[in-house]
């Protein structure tokens, strides 16, 4: 019941607030001109015949998903980072703290608050998506894959943006750090596999993909362009597991095909490895929230005393 | 320390709060009856906040204990805080949203189920007269109506402990008053009211008990009669004569007796007398002089400042204990 109360509270404080609403009209906006600048620039060189179409759907919604992923970095921290410090700065935090909260309730609530704000973006630009299906070479499967990927990443900068703001006093601090370490995860594992890849044997490929991938990833050296399989280097592999925009194109057939990961004659997608990598560093990120929201937090969880309480003296 | 009332709901004892080099709390020991309107006083950075956080279970002291009912504050803070209601001297508001939801959040928190919430919330909406105001938002309410409904938050899941930190900062008189009035309606209803202020009239009119704090140690602490009988003034009595060649005569007899300080005249025949005693030996002092003859045409006593604030400004002037 206090998770609700709070959660309630944290969404109409929200919702009410202006910038909301500009920001998903802002969002939805962006990312409506994603869409319309290539269809405005495809539609000349449109083929219909063979896998024109297809390929057009493919090209169209790796657009959109990496403007989704893109903007989603830049948003997710500002919905948690700055939720636990910015209670302490209004001065209301002490009246959180007097009352019948869990730290679990009054973590989870401000995770929960600000990742339904990120779903809300998510879901705001689903109508864009369709205009994939229009084309074709997407199916719904790899596009609900799509979507997952964005709700676990989103997760994941939101329960790391939320432990920032209980461990840093001010919020400037804690969204700085929570904003850097979102870009260094995401473009940090890219951009050094590109320097790698660019100083190392040039027909030693480490990544294969369909000319359907982004530019600047091919470009980047990363990929090697043309149809058909290849293999990575099992470091290279590794290093692009936690890598979301990696994630984000393995999830559908003709983005990178990547090897599966094989733990104990089980084996995941990377996509899958991936999800379940996020899930596990929220989990972490959320415990360590919940040990740091509360001044005592021993003293709420159900674990043995260090020393018996001492009994009260007797009164005069 | 005295204690009229055996029932006791907070014991506080030895507690101490140091941060680094800075001793915000240094060895106070003191006990707060059920019941009562307790009163901290001392000037601003004597260590009420702090003293008041740490009965909150806000912040645990650096070494003594504090006792709620009988239980150690440091083992339970859970369930301490469930029964205390804390206002604190500087509290923030959510914006957006109103009265209303403002309080039925903090019930919701304080795990009050929906059918309770919104009967609470009314009653809590007329006790701090802010009924008319319930679809007002919190942030366009006068400083005067966000204390009241910070207040009300505060007493939204029935505490037998209110802390009240400075609530009356900031305010003007005509709000002072009222928050007087709600204050003393809690007390008739049977809450324990501690309450802090760096301003001794504003308490001593409605505590039941008050603490003095000085430099992070309690100076003094009692019930408001007691003290007020510790530390009854000297009074000053003017008289003047009908005939002024009787002033040396009287002056002598004045400085002979008992309980006169001292005795003098001023330039326009007035005698002035500093006196020590009470009503009783004021009516003693009055029979003397008239049995003397003495020429009386007026004689006015007055006391010297305040009682309890005369006192307060001299115990806080250093750390002498009383």
């Amino acid at each position: 019941m206090t998770f609700i109360s709070l959660l309630v509270k944290e969404l109409r404080v929200c919702m009410r607030r202006e910038r909301t609403m500009w920001v998903v009209i802002g969002y939805v906006l962006l990312m409506g001109l994603v869409g319309w600048f290539f269809i405005s620039r495809s539609t000349l060189s449109l083929s219909y015949a063979g896998n024109g179409l297809s390929d057009t759907g493919v090209v169209l919604y790796t657009l959109l998903v990496q403007g989704q992923l893109f903007l989603m970095v830049f948003i997710t921290p500002a919905l948690t980072a700055a939720t636990m410090n910015g209670e302490k700065e209004q001065q209301t935090y002490d009246m959180l703290l007097c009352s019948r909260l869990s730290s679990f309730s009054l973590v989870a609530a401000k995770l929960v608050a600000g990742l339904l704000n990120a779903l809300l973006l998510i879901a705001a630009a689903i109508p864009l998506f369709s205009l994939v299906f229009f084309f074709g070479g997407i199916s719904s499967i790899q596009f609900l894959r799509g979507m997952l990927v964005f709700i676990v990443t989103a997760l994941t900068i939101g329960s790391f943006g939320l432990f920032c703001s209980t461990i840093f006093h001010r919020p400037g601090i804690s969204l700085s750090v929570t904003y850097m370490v979102s870009m260094i995860w995401v473009f940090l594992p890219l951009i050094s596999l590109s320097i790698l890849n660019s100083t190392s044997d040039a027909n030693s490929p480490s990544l294969l993909a369909s000319s359907t991938l982004p530019g600047w990833l091919q470009f980047s050296g990363l990929v090697t362009s043309g149809a058909g399989q290849g293999s990575l280097v099992p470091q290279t592999q590794i290093m692009l597991m936690w890598n979301p925009i990696v994630a984000l194109f393995n999830t559908y057939g003709s983005g990178l095909a990547l090897a599966p990961y094989v733990i104990r004659n089980i084996s995941f997608a990377p996509w899958l490895a991936y999800l379940l990598l996020c899930l596990l560093a929220s989990v972490i990120f959320f415990l360590l929230s919940m040990f740091m929201a509360k001044p005592n937090p021993w003293g709420r969880l159900p674990l043995p005393r260090r020393k018996q309480p001492i009994p009260a003296p007797a009164t005069v | 320390m005295q204690s009229t009332q055996t029932d006791t709901i907070i014991q506080i004892g030895h507690i101490s709060k140091r941060y680094r080099s800075v001793v915000a709390l240094d060895d106070i020991s003191l006990e707060i009856p059920r019941g009562a309107i307790y009163g901290l006083i001392g000037p601003n950075g004597a260590g009420k906040t702090t003293l008041l956080r740490i009965l909150a279970a806000l912040i645990a002291p650096s070494s003594g204990h504090v006792w709620f009912e009988g239980k150690d504050v440091s083992h339970v803070p859970s369930l301490i805080q469930r029964k205390i209601g804390y206002m604190p001297d500087i509290f923030g508001i959510y914006p957006d949203i109103t009265t209303e939801e403002y309080l039925q959040f903090y019930a919701g928190i304080h795990g009050i189920s929906g059918r309770q919430r919104a009967h609470i919330v009314s009653d809590l909406l007329e006790l701090v007269d802010l009924t008319a105001y319930r679809k007002t938002l919190v942030e366009t309410l006068s400083r005067g109506m966000q204390q009241r409904l910070c207040l009300a938050r505060a007493l939204v899941h029935d505490p037998d402990l209110i802390l009240l930190d400075e609530p009356a900062a900031g305010l003007d008189p005509r709000t002072r008053v009222e928050l007087r009035e709600l204050i003393h309606t809690l007390h008739t209803m049977g809450k324990t009211v501690v309450i802090s202020s760096h301003v001794l009239l504003e308490l001593a009119e409605m505590c039941t008990n008050i603490a003095v704090i000085q430099g992070g140690r309690l100076v003094l602490s009692g019930d408001i009669e007691t003290l007020s009988q510790h530390f009854q003034t000297n009074r000053q009595i003017a008289m003047r004569l009908l005939e002024p060649d009787k002033i040396l005569v009287t002056l002598e007899l004045l400085r002979s007796l008992p309980d006169i300080l001292s005795a003098d005249v001023a330039e326009d025949e007035m005698i002035y007398t500093e006196f020590s005693g009470d009503d009783q030996a004021l009516h003693h002092l009055l029979r003397t002089l008239i049995a003397h003859e003495l020429p009386i045409i007026s004689f006015a006593p007055r006391s010297i400042g305040g009682r309890l604030e005369e006192a307060f400004l001299r115990l806080t002037e250093g750390n002498s204990q009383p």
